[in-house]
């Protein structure tokens, strides 16, 4: 049988002042599935409030690399007038903007309006360029599930991660002889 | 995604890997869709799949003791640990992922018997102290070496180990707590204790590989900053930090051997590599019950897997039918 299924990227939001982030994939059947799934491994622990998955193979996705190399076709190609009731799709954008540190990631911008997904990264171009993006990714926004934004299932979704002490590491800290007692010294990553 | 792996052989192989060795000596992260080497690739993929494997397999010895555990208390720490590696698993297996290799083909590398994973997890848990003996040695030396991968040059990987670090650092807080609780209590507890230190210490020391002379692909993988720092190091840090705190809470180091150098360094005694070549080989005490175990659950979720293909299905075709 297929344990595989599709992939899912996933996207956290810790708090309301933070963009949704790329944090990582899961495998799943089904959008709620994968939000569950998503749940389950990336908010064990970490604030949250909100995640977003999306099927992998529904990403438009380009490195500033790939766009140097082989730069999008020009201009959407514009399957239908508008005067025969096109209507423009609407995309989100996400962007990575820094490679320097380990915990830097695709980020939620915003949304455009545009014919297809190359228009939508020349659009995003124009309206998310005050900072030079290493990537961008561009996902049609109906392909989006999105955890309820109610406060009963945020809080039973999230609350749990942060409620539970006794899976916290400060509450075992002052057990013992404290490990600085002992350490000839450390080096520590960036933390989440 | 069309990923770029470099062989030596590409026209533009040197220039591009001079450009890459630059980034990662700014301290750039890599990141899929970039550039890279095959040959960083394909260490990446060993490393984090055999890695992966660990977190899954490890559920094994502590998920054994889940409804033994002495309190309510004490199984919830446990309940929570366990599902812990699970999700460890999980993270790494996507960011072996990003590499382009599927998680199934990993899975089946595992369950066919193919893959490695950490010996440490082929010797089995026999008393309750050794569920806190895990959690202060072996998850202690475990933390020693993502903490060293947590600084590495390849971005999901490093993500993984930072998210990993953290949990992993409450497994081993909880682990000493209950060492040290024990180390204080009846005579029959500290001798579960040291029973316990007895027989996980010398595994524990060989999870960071063998020494530095005998590592054949340290040199490459500190080249590209896939490690840090090397087996011999990681291991020093290790023993450093635990020794000094086995002996302070009354208990022994089982190396007569021990004792401290003039620069303040834990030096251990000759580590029986033999022991560990063997396990490795698959001839650990717990080898071959632990992929049967792992197996057997793969087999027994099977229902799980197709439920939900057959839910999904339906799902599908009723957007469709709209």
């Amino acid at each position: 049988m297929d344990t595989q299924w599709p992939r899912w990227e996933v996207f956290k939001q810790d708090t309301p002042a933070k963009p949704h982030q790329a944090v990582g994939s899961v495998h799943a059947a089904d959008p709620q599935h994968a939000l569950l799934t998503a749940r389950n491994i990336f908010a064990r622990r970490p604030q949250a409030i909100s995640m977003w998955v999306v099927r992998a193979e529904d990403i438009f996705s380009w490195t500033k690399e790939e766009l140097a190399e082989n730069p999008p076709p020009e201009a959407a190609k514009q399957t239908e007038p508008l005067a025969y009731g096109f209507q423009p799709l609407t995309f989100c954008v996400f962007r990575k903007t820094s490679h320097k540190r380990s915990m830097t990631f695709v980020d939620y911008v915003g949304e455009v309006s545009a014919s297809s997904p190359e228009d939508a990264l020349k659009q995003a171009q124009q309206q998310f360029g005050d900072v030079e993006a290493l990537a961008w990714w561009i996902v049609p926004t109906d392909r989006l599930a999105k955890s309820d934004p109610g406060s009963e299932t945020v809080e039973s979704w999230f609350a749990p991660a942060t409620d539970k002490t006794y899976k916290q590491q400060q509450y075992y800290a002052t057990i013992g002889s404290h490990v600085s007692k002992h350490k000839l010294g450390r080096e520590t990553d960036d933390e989440e | 995604m069309p990923a770029k792996y470099g062989l030596p052989s590409d026209p533009d192989y040197s220039l591009r890997l001079a450009e890459f060795e630059a980034r990662i000596g700014r301290g750039e992260k890599i990141e899929p869709g970039d550039w890279m080497p095959e040959e960083y690739r394909r260490q990446l993929i060993r490393m984090i799949s055999q890695h992966a494997h660990s977190e899954v397999v490890g559920m094994l010895p502590e998920g054994a003791w889940i409804n033994r555990a002495p309190t309510l208390k004490r199984k919830m720490i446990l309940i929570a640990k366990v599902q812990d590696e699970a999700g460890h698993g999980q993270y790494l297996y996507h960011a072996a992922e990003t590499l382009g290799v599927s998680r199934e083909a990993m899975l089946e590398a595992l369950l066919s018997g193919k893959a490695k994973y950490s010996s440490i997890f082929n010797y089995p848990t026999l008393t309750w102290a050794d569920i806190g003996t895990i959690g202060w040695l072996v998850d202690g030396a475990a933390i020693k070496n993502q903490t060293m991968l947590a600084a590495g040059s390849y971005g999901p990987y490093s993500r993984a180990m930072v998210r990993i670090c953290a949990e992993e650092a409450f497994h081993h807080k909880q682990g000493k707590e209950m060492v040290l609780f024990y180390a204080r209590g009846s005579e029959k507890q500290r001798q579960m204790a040291q029973d316990a230190i007895n027989r996980w210490w010398w595994p524990a020391l060989m999870m960071m590989g063998p020494h530095d002379a005998d590592s054949p692909n340290s040199e490459v993988l500190t080249r590209w900053g896939i490690k840090t720092k090397s087996n011999d190091t990681v291991r020093q840090e290790f023993i450093n930090e635990h020794a000094p705190e086995i002996l302070d809470a009354g208990l022994q180091v089982p190396d007569p051997d021990l004792h401290q150098d003039d620069k303040g360094n834990w030096v251990h005694g000759p580590i029986n590599w033999d022991e560990f070549w063997q396990v490795v080989g698959g001839n650990g005490p717990m080898n071959k019950e632990r992929l049967e175990a792992r197996r057997k659950a793969h087999d027994e979720g099977a229902w799980v897997r197709s439920a939900l293909e057959t839910y999904a299905a339906k799902l599908q075709k009723a957007t469709v039918a709209v």
